[in-house]
């Protein structure tokens, strides 16, 4: 039994730490309910992650949903959002008062230069453990869908960089190719 | 002036016709302009403070709402984005559903995989914005090797990498 004030705190802890946008705040979720206190496995977390992707507005709040869900029912799901939300949103609103009054301060826009490609660092590290379970899946199916997988990692991001495909259509795109032939391997097994 | 039920109507369809955090920006945007209660500088600025204050990217929409309407559009903007997530649960319902089928597990891992594909892109695109240079690419490896020893907790690498921009940059 998960302990309600333990949860809060957890979920406090990353309302607080959680700097540097989306990619390091689902960094930190992983990181804290998957390794530090296993509410859920880790290909628990990438196919929540995938279904946050389908679900409307911001991910992380239906990720944030869907482990407050699984690990305490309804109660779960008012302290995940109370505990990810309460620092972060009275920080966003405290900052967007003090912005006012520093923004064109260059010690300010000089930060902003270094915590920008940091993001992108940690993203990378994500985006790593967010493909390295699907991969490994795959590979245990034969190289056929290995090949498969790495197709459309590789493809999605092609589509929507260089054929300007939007996203919502890639993505649907891309799930539909797999199911059939995730289907057509059930159908037809050699 | 600003009619807040109509304001609130206006950010609460942004957020449930979206997927993501951002994908809101471009109706929100068509929207407040063209009412005249927001300005381009206004959404430049919300956009900005959104990736410096913790929590998800997507909380950018509540300083647009401090910025449009004080306190109280920061506070309709949160209900806003709070309300839409919530049909996850049965997004997820459906799922536990028909799970098991082969084509929907399929289905689940294909989009995955999309996902991990136009994060690429994302993360290239902000990557972008600052400049392929040395200095950026310098800090951008060193938070990913600093990362990678989950040693180091993430406000720890977002400080140095604070410091490392003002220390390179100013």
């Amino acid at each position: 039994m998960i302990s309600k004030t333990e949860f809060l705190r957890a979920w406090l802890g990353i309302g607080l730490q959680s700097f540097g946008g989306g990619a390091a705040t689902l960094y930190l979720i992983r990181r804290t309910a998957v390794e530090r206190h296993g509410w859920l496995s880790d290909s628990d977390f990438t196919r929540d992650w995938g279904i946050c992707q389908i679900a409307p507005g911001i991910n992380l709040f239906g990720m944030a949903i869907l482990i407050g869900w699984r690990a305490l029912g309804a109660a779960g799901v008012a302290l995940a959002l109370l505990g990810m939300l309460l620092p972060s949103v009275a920080i966003t609103i405290g900052l967007t008062a003090a912005y006012a009054t520093i923004k064109s301060q260059p010690l300010v826009q000089a930060a902003l230069h270094g915590v920008v490609p940091a993001t992108v660092g940690l993203g990378l590290l994500l985006g790593y453990s967010l493909l390295r379970p699907l991969l490994a899946a795959s590979r245990k199916e034969g190289r056929a869908s290995l090949l498969a997988a790495v197709a459309l990692f590789a493809g999605s991001a092609l589509a929507v960089s260089l054929a300007h495909i939007s996203v919502l259509a890639a993505l649907w795109g891309c799930g539909g190719l797999f199911a059939l032939f995730s289907w057509w391997r059930a159908r037809w097994p050699r | 002036m600003i009619d807040l039920l109509t304001l609130f109507w206006l950010l609460l369809k942004a957020s449930l016709f979206s997927t993501t955090g951002s994908g809101n920006l471009p109706i929100l945007h068509q929207d407040l302009l063209a009412r005249g209660w927001a300005t381009d500088r206004q959404f430049a600025e919300a956009l900005a403070i959104g990736q410096v204050s913790p929590g998800p990217t997507g909380l950018w929409v509540i300083s647009l709402g401090y910025l449009v309407g004080g306190l109280r559009g920061a506070l309709l903007s949160l209900v806003a984005i709070t309300l839409p997530p919530l049909a996850v649960l049965a997004v997820a319902g459906f799922y536990r559903r028909f799970g098991g089928h082969p084509a929907m597990q399929g289905f689940v891992r294909g989009l995955s995989l999309a996902v991990t594909g136009i994060f690429l892109v994302v993360l290239f695109g902000i990557m972008r914005g600052v400049g392929f240079e040395p200095r950026a690419l310098l800090i951008a490896l060193c938070a990913l090797g600093l990362g990678a020893t989950r040693r180091v907790p993430v406000i720890g690498v977002m400080a140095l990498a604070a410091l490392a921009g003002i220390l390179l940059y100013s």
